[in-house]
């Protein structure tokens, strides 16, 4: 009994994953569309995730700058440090560091606050009033996680490379001419672009996770606070997956 | 861990100036609160000694705990798989991204170098600090804001037992403990996902990705790249427990210190492998191409 029970767990949470996700893919088209809360989520997540984004992507530039930089001038090519910032800004550390965020800051707000209203049983109210939970929360949830992972991105992109650029200039020496040169040597707008695919990617299975914990959750304030340690592992583990499967098909397209 | 009063006298500057008063408190506030953090901190750090003479029974059940994981971590696999699973994501890019960006200048042999190189300094340190501050980290403020928001932790103060010794102090020694394994797994991982998909599937021969591979390995910076994890796991564990013995408001108010406490860990882990490695790496770089 204990040792199926054990099985059955997991398998169930991933079936019932699936099956939210499938109900979010439909009630996306069915109207009516929640503006006010996606408007309002979007402006949540939004708020919590700023800070942590310039804060996170600021120390790994420097360190990604400087750890490029020590190879370059090893090899004479301290001018095209600015190749190796956007090569490692657009590629990697954009859509790392919009991972950890989305993850660790949109994902965990949004499941602690859905995880709130499951617990004060404000789920069973709505569907009891006829409002289809899925279609009023989940929905715009999700939709909210995916724009606002995109804006996210462009704006570690944005941010990276001004960083960069800072710390190679300032304080490495290198030419500002040379830096700005070598940025688009590499990297083109099928990067970013591919850059800004990904991180919708990881907003939309971010999103689908948190709320799929969220409205799932049982069994009082450890319950909240376990939920929300899940959502972080499972969404950091989901959107790193993705981010191999995803560099490694971009990088079939842009040979 | 009391929050502020709840009452305060009204002052002459709350009748003249309602907002500007209002927004003050909120920089009061806010710079109290980093010595309330400052000040558990070092409560914490100076009640280790007690640890290891009063409550050595508890900090061997929660290194076991930790090792493991909790509650529906274990069914995945616990920490270690979790860590595991991590780096070898982050050590496959080397293998994705350095073997097509070398092969395109016509130096694909030197993605060996890049494993040794890149997945040392940046990678493995890096992704064992997310991999800790989501896995243990988040796992012990939630069990810590349980028992804030059960109360538990009074009782445990009323039984006369010193709840930050017995704690929080057990949870940084324990992730001190933890994390030397876990960056092993983590390393490792990083390695031999970086191997595999060179040799394997690109089918670059091993010969040659050994070659470059044991050229640059540098035991020095292995090293300090052990240190860098070791220091991070200690302000990791600080900051999540001190966000789990601060919860309030509610089992909402334990969902939102989880995700506050691995904001602010996140952000502090970056800073220290920032700070580490420009300390220890400094201008010189530490690196020789030339051998």
């Amino acid at each position: 009994m204990v040792a199926s029970d054990v099985l059955a767990k997991p398998v169930r949470a991933v079936g019932g994953f699936y099956a939210m996700a499938l109900d979010t893919l439909v009630a996306i088209f069915r109207p009516p569309f929640a503006w006010r809360e996606f408007i309002t989520q979007a402006w949540f997540v939004a708020r919590v995730s700023i800070v942590p984004t310039l804060m996170l992507t600021i120390p790994y530039t420097v360190l990604l700058t400087f750890t490029f930089n020590i190879l370059l001038r090893e090899f004479g090519a301290a001018d095209f440090s600015g190749t190796g910032a956007a090569l490692g800004t657009v590629r990697q550390i954009g859509p790392i560091v919009t991972v950890l965020v989305v993850a660790g800051a949109g994902a965990t707000a949004m499941c602690a606050d859905l995880g709130a209203r499951t617990i004060r049983e404000e789920l069973d109210a709505l569907r009891v009033m006829g409002v289809d939970p899925i279609q009023a929360l989940v929905v715009p949830r999700v939709l909210a996680a995916t724009l606002v992972s995109l804006a996210l991105s462009a704006t570690v992109i944005l941010v990276g490379l001004a960083g960069a650029y800072f710390f190679c200039v300032y304080i490495q020496h290198v030419s500002p001419g040379a830096f700005a040169a070598g940025l688009t040597l590499i990297i083109g707008a099928l990067d970013v672009t591919i850059a800004l695919i990904k991180a919708a990617l990881f907003g939309l299975s971010a999103g689908l996770i948190a709320c799929y914990k969220g409205i799932s959750v049982g069994g009082g304030p450890a319950g909240v606070g376990n939920a929300v340690n899940e959502t972080v592992v499972f969404t950091f583990m989901a959107l790193f997956a993705i981010n191999v499967v995803a560099t490694a098909v971009a990088v079939r397209v842009t040979m | 861990m009391s929050s502020q009063p709840a009452e305060r006298t009204r002052r002459p500057i709350d009748r003249r100036f309602p907002r500007l008063a209002k927004r003050l408190d909120g920089y009061v506030g806010a710079w109290n609160h980093v010595g309330t953090q400052t000040k558990f901190y070092g409560k914490t750090l100076r009640s280790i000694p007690y640890v290891f003479r009063y409550y050595r029974i508890e900090l061997m059940r929660i290194i076991a705990q930790m090792g493991l994981g909790t509650g529906a971590l274990v069914v995945i696999g616990g920490t270690v798989a979790i860590v595991g699973f991590l780096t070898v994501t982050t050590g496959a890019l080397v293998a994705v991204q350095g073997y097509t960006d070398f092969s395109e200048i016509g130096v694909e042999a030197l993605t060996g170098f890049a494993s040794a190189f890149f997945n040392v300094r940046l990678i493995a340190p890096a992704t064992t600090a997310i991999a800790l501050a989501a896995t243990i980290g988040a796992g012990a403020t939630a069990q810590l804001g349980a028992m804030r928001i059960n109360e538990e932790i009074d009782a445990l103060e009323v039984m006369g037992i010193r709840s930050v010794a017995y704690l929080a102090s057990t949870r940084v020694m324990a992730g001190l403990i933890v994390v030397i394994p876990l960056y092993c797994v983590g390393v490792l991982a990083s390695f031999w996902a970086a191997k595999f998909g060179t040799t394997v599937i690109y089918g670059q021969s091993t010969g040659v990705y050994d070659h470059y591979f044991r050229t640059f390995l540098n035991p020095t910076d292995l090293v300090w790249s052990f240190v860098q994890s070791i220091a991070m796991a200690v302000v990791i564990m600080l900051i999540h427990t001190y966000y789990g013995f601060s919860a309030s408001g509610g089992p909402a108010g334990v969902g939102e210190a989880v995700g506050r406490a691995v904001r602010t860990s996140l952000i502090v882990a970056a800073f220290v492998v920032m700070m580490i490695s420009l300390a220890v790496y400094g201008q010189s770089g530490n690196f020789n191409l030339a051998g």
